[in-house]
């Protein structure tokens, strides 16, 4: 196949076809950050603007650096600097931005479905950093991506979520290109923050951390945000750790030579505790390196395509 | 439009050339001193690398390192294409620095190909020496970029693409003349 769009919404959009492109081409870009020279021409004389509308920093320095490291010309934008405070309308502040003949725009914001609203409007192309509880694609590729490298394939593999799933857009990324890459795919938190619905996608729903981590090829520990406490959809950090935290007694459930993930940042002792995070099944490091990679790929690819 | 492939050379005239190329390139290798490496240019310039490396090591008894590279994301022409092909491979299992290398690649056109592929070579390190073998040399490049060993000179029209099928690639071998899909 050759890629052929514009813009990287949701792997919700994509076949099993084009997830296998990106992740392809992204070991070609995970070379050039291992080279003497870290940067390639790809994206010179391109402009890219990183627009943020919800906080970020991992994600963003993420695709900071990707983007430089493809010779791009970089302009970061953040909501509280921007005149979405003034009054202007979303679509307004992106064709604003666009008019300046910038080729791509990241976009993080809170509202899910808002990268696919201006993608609709804009010419130039369009890649989703994460919208409210629906999508992060890149942190789903880079998960993959990391699988695979370490398992070799994805096809197969059971894959255990643990956390708040339904807040969780890096769990629905997750889901869907794990599925369509023929994974096994199990979700599993308090039932407060993993609804049976679930299932009507095809993935396990398990409310049982014992059951979950059963025969688990990876486990992908989500953060906790602890607001979600007061919310009251789980009584303690403790509590949650208690009976959801991978930790030395709980690690037994899974295979021997199984992945231990987490997007970051980590709870320490409230999803995993340190000794785990830090130990030997451990790939979150990996993740964040695989990450760039990631994110060099998608850029090369939207950013290269004729639009 | 006729897209039949009208064969320019057959198998055992490709081979041939493919023959010469090598034993110019030992002479270069033996008169130098130092390390070398054959390079070869996704796509087609790979098997031919690897031929060149075959006829070396059977007839010369010369085993130069050997690498490959993908050019993509140094062309020139990023942003006019509408599909973008898979990037390949690039693998430079060995220190360039100070080394003779030997690019190689099946059809020099244009030159815009090669111009990427100094660019990507030599953010590896600094070789001694840089030169370029191709298979085919269709006479009318853009940049001034000459090869240093040419197997056949061939001429087709300007909007025609000369296609290099090697065994192994599926279909009959030989170097063909196709009319370049608009």
């Amino acid at each position: 196949m050759q890629w052929t769009r514009k813009d990287l919404l949701s792997l919700y959009d994509l076949s099993a076809e084009e997830i296998t492109y990106i992740l392809d081409t992204a070991e070609e870009f995970k070379k050039v950050s291992e080279r003497r020279v870290k940067k390639v021409p790809a994206l010179r004389g391109k402009t890219v603007v990183n627009f943020f509308v919800e906080p970020s920093t991992r994600t963003r320095v993420s695709f900071e650096l990707a983007e430089q490291r493809l010779s791009a010309d970089i302009v970061n934008m953040q909501a509280q600097a921007s005149s979405l405070l003034k009054g202007e309308t979303l679509l307004d502040t992106v064709k604003n931005i666009e008019a300046l003949q910038v080729d791509l725009v990241v976009m993080r914001h809170s509202a899910p479905g808002a990268q696919a609203f201006i993608a609709r409007h804009l010419s130039c192309g369009v890649v989703n950093a994460g919208d409210g509880a629906h999508s992060h694609p890149t942190q789903a590729l880079l998960d993959i991506f990391t699988i695979r490298e370490k398992k070799g394939r994805i096809a197969g593999l059971n894959v255990t979520i643990v956390g708040d799933i339904i807040h969780s857009r890096v769990a629905r990324s997750n889901i869907w290109g794990l599925l369509k890459l023929g994974a096994n795919v199990t979700v599993a938190g308090p039932a407060t923050m993993v609804p049976k619905e679930f299932e009507s996608i095809g993935v396990r729903v398990c409310h049982n951390l014992k059951d979950a981590l059963k025969d688990a090829d990876v486990v992908n520990m989500l953060r906790i945000q602890r607001e979600r406490q007061t919310a009251g959809f789980f009584p303690s950090t403790g509590e949650y750790a208690k009976f959801f935290g991978l930790n030395h007694d709980t690690m037994k459930y899974l295979k021997p030579d199984a992945l231990v993930m987490h997007p970051g940042p980590i709870n320490r002792d409230v999803e995993l505790t340190g000794d785990i995070a830090d130990g030997p099944n451990s790939v979150i490091l990996e993740q964040v390196t695989n990450g760039l990679a990631i994110r060099m790929a998608v850029l090369y690819l939207v950013g290269c395509v004729k639009k | 439009m006729d897209n039949t492939p009208n064969l320019l050379c057959t198998a055992a005239v490709m081979h041939s050339a493919i023959r010469k190329l090598a034993g110019e390139i030992f002479k270069l290798i033996a008169s130098s001193n130092g390390d070398c490496a054959l390079v070869g240019i996704h796509q087609q310039g790979v098997p031919l690398a690897a031929q060149i490396r075959d006829v070396l090591k059977a007839e010369y008894n010369c085993t130069p390192n050997f690498g490959t590279l993908d050019i993509s994301m140094y062309r020139d022409d990023i942003g006019n294409r509408s599909r973008l092909p898979l990037i390949r491979e690039t693998s430079i299992p060995f220190d360039v620095n100070d080394k003779l290398i030997i690019m190689v690649d099946d059809v020099l056109s244009t030159g815009r190909s090669i111009r990427a592929a100094l660019d990507a070579l030599t953010d590896y390190g600094r070789p001694r020496l840089i030169r370029l073998a191709v298979l085919v040399d269709r006479g009318e490049p853009e940049f001034p970029i000459r090869a240093d060993f040419v197997g056949l000179n061939l001429t087709v029209p300007a909007d025609h693409k000369i296609r290099v099928v090697f065994d192994g690639d599926g279909g009959e071998p030989g170097i063909f003349d196709v009319q370049w899909p608009k």
